[in-house]
């Protein structure tokens, strides 16, 4: 794996999200919007009047055309974008406190936030960009660190300071807790589902990654179901492999490589051993790089269109650019 | 030879006996202070919950009067969210407090007027007092 550009921030950086063009993509801790010019990236547009505080998360819509960035300072800007331009279209509010991350549903209706007040919201927005709240789910018990959606499905999933995976789905226009993955031994900090949605990867505070697999009522390997729910079983532990707490985990689209954020500095990469068995896979270690940033990674994300281009960044500061190549004989 | 035993065992094993006894109401006296501080403690703490729901309730009820005439789409999103909330609360056991999901339903009663609250455009900061101020103008 080989470094492809860096960039410095100032502060601290927690969350990157690449647009789905692949040539665009957000950093923040202010909120900077960067644009890939030649094999530079240039920074277009700084938003420093949305938030008062620390933006800690920043999301594309699924069109590209709407950011949201979630704060601490317990709303959630959307912005629309205009070439290089973004404006303020709309804040939510409601949480009690720090809104630790926000996600768009593949749909580009749906939109969840999530918060240290330990609830998860679901947002609903219409044609005329008018955003309603759709429901308020207190499940968790602790902070909530992060929440995705289903790639396909309308499947939200959330991970918390209580050590676990919560699941949610709409029923009879509300949204109930249909699942809960137990297992990891501390805070669970991010989440990330396989392409084709299968599988769902979710790391955490206990160094360890853990790979879960749905399980649909009468499935074939007879695991058993309540309801017409299926069931979630972890069915790969990743151990081992991180001497920190694991802070984000980025399954690619595209190959299915699996890139992780560590608090030792590193960024890690594994790769599905094509020849194990489904229900209980083996992972491998394809790439490792100590020493990728001067402190905590906490942030990883693929490229959705360019192979093998990760994005990183640190509390260092700095924002890389990687460049992952398979290795042969995989 | 067994009535000699007994006359001794009466002042052998007075120690134990008296630890016993002196257990045996130290225990009872330990039970009925424990039972007045858990009834004092469950008074205090249905009177919170109480206090919470009934307020969601009054809320509730307020705005489902308020917003009886309206019948835009918007409104109608909004009734529903406040019948939903009606009817939780209205489902909620009040007088088992060994019910296996109390948490779980108030805690949904609690999402669900969050939710209410942010569809109204309302913020829900009044204060819950067990003490029972009354209303303040």
């Amino acid at each position: 794996m080989r470094l492809q550009a860096r960039g410095k921030e100032g502060e601290a950086t927690f969350k990157l999200d690449v647009i789905h063009s692949g040539k665009d993509f957000w950093g923040e801790g202010v909120g900077k919007y960067w644009k890939q010019k030649c094999d530079s990236w240039i920074c277009k547009s700084v938003l420093s009047e949305g938030h008062q505080r620390t933006v800690r998360k920043v999301a594309w819509s699924p069109c590209g055309n709407y950011l949201a960035s979630a704060s601490f300072d317990a709303t959630t800007c959307i912005w629309k974008k205009n070439q290089d331009d973004f404006e303020c279209v709309t804040t939510l509010e409601g949480h009690e406190n720090e809104v630790k991350s926000v996600a768009w549903a593949p749909s580009g209706n749906l939109l969840a936030t999530c918060s240290r007040d330990k609830s998860v919201w679901v947002w609903e927005v219409d044609e005329e960009d008018e955003y309603e709240c759709v429901s308020v789910l207190n499940s968790h018990t602790q902070d909530v660190k992060h929440v995705v959606w289903h790639p396909s499905q309308e499947l939200l999933a959330s991970a918390s300071y209580d050590d676990t995976v919560k699941l949610y789905r709409e029923e009879e226009d509300d949204w109930v807790c249909c699942a809960t993955l137990e297992g990891h031994e501390s805070t669970v900090w991010s989440l990330a589902f396989d392409p084709s949605g299968q599988r769902l990867a979710s790391c955490s505070d206990d160094r360890t990654v853990r790979i879960w697999r749905q399980y649909p009522p009468d499935n074939e390997q007879g695991v058993a179901c309540s309801g017409s729910d299926p069931s979630w079983k972890c069915i790969c532990t990743l151990s081992g492999f991180h001497s920190r707490t694991i802070y984000d985990v980025a399954w690619c689209q595209l190959t299915g490589a699996l890139a992780t954020a560590c608090g030792d500095d590193a960024i890690r990469v594994f790769e599905e051993d094509p020849s194990s068995d489904p229900q209980q896979p083996t992972f491998s270690l394809t790439a490792h790089l100590p020493q990728a940033h001067s402190q905590d990674v906490n942030c990883v994300a693929w490229n959705p269109k360019e192979q093998g281009l990760l994005a990183s960044c640190s509390d260092d500061g700095e924002v890389a650019f990687w460049k992952y190549q398979r290795p042969e004989g995989i | 030879m067994a009535g000699s035993q007994d006359m001794f065992d009466a002042i052998v094993m007075a120690d134990e006996r008296f630890h016993g006894e002196g257990y045996q109401e130290g225990y009872e006296e330990g039970n009925s202070l424990g039972i007045i501080e858990g009834r004092q403690y469950g008074t205090l703490h249905g009177a919170k919950i109480g206090s919470e729901i009934g307020c969601y309730q009054g809320f509730a009820f307020a705005w489902r009067c308020l917003l009886h005439s309206c019948t835009t789409e918007k409104d109608s999103k909004k009734m529903k969210a406040l019948e939903s909330l009606i009817g939780m609360i209205e489902k909620f056991p009040y007088d088992d407090p060994t019910y296996d999901k109390l948490h779980e339903d108030l805690d949904k009663i609690r999402g669900k007027f969050k939710q209410l609250c942010s569809l109204l455009n309302v913020q829900p900061d009044f204060k819950i007092s067990v003490e029972g101020s009354g209303l303040s103008f």
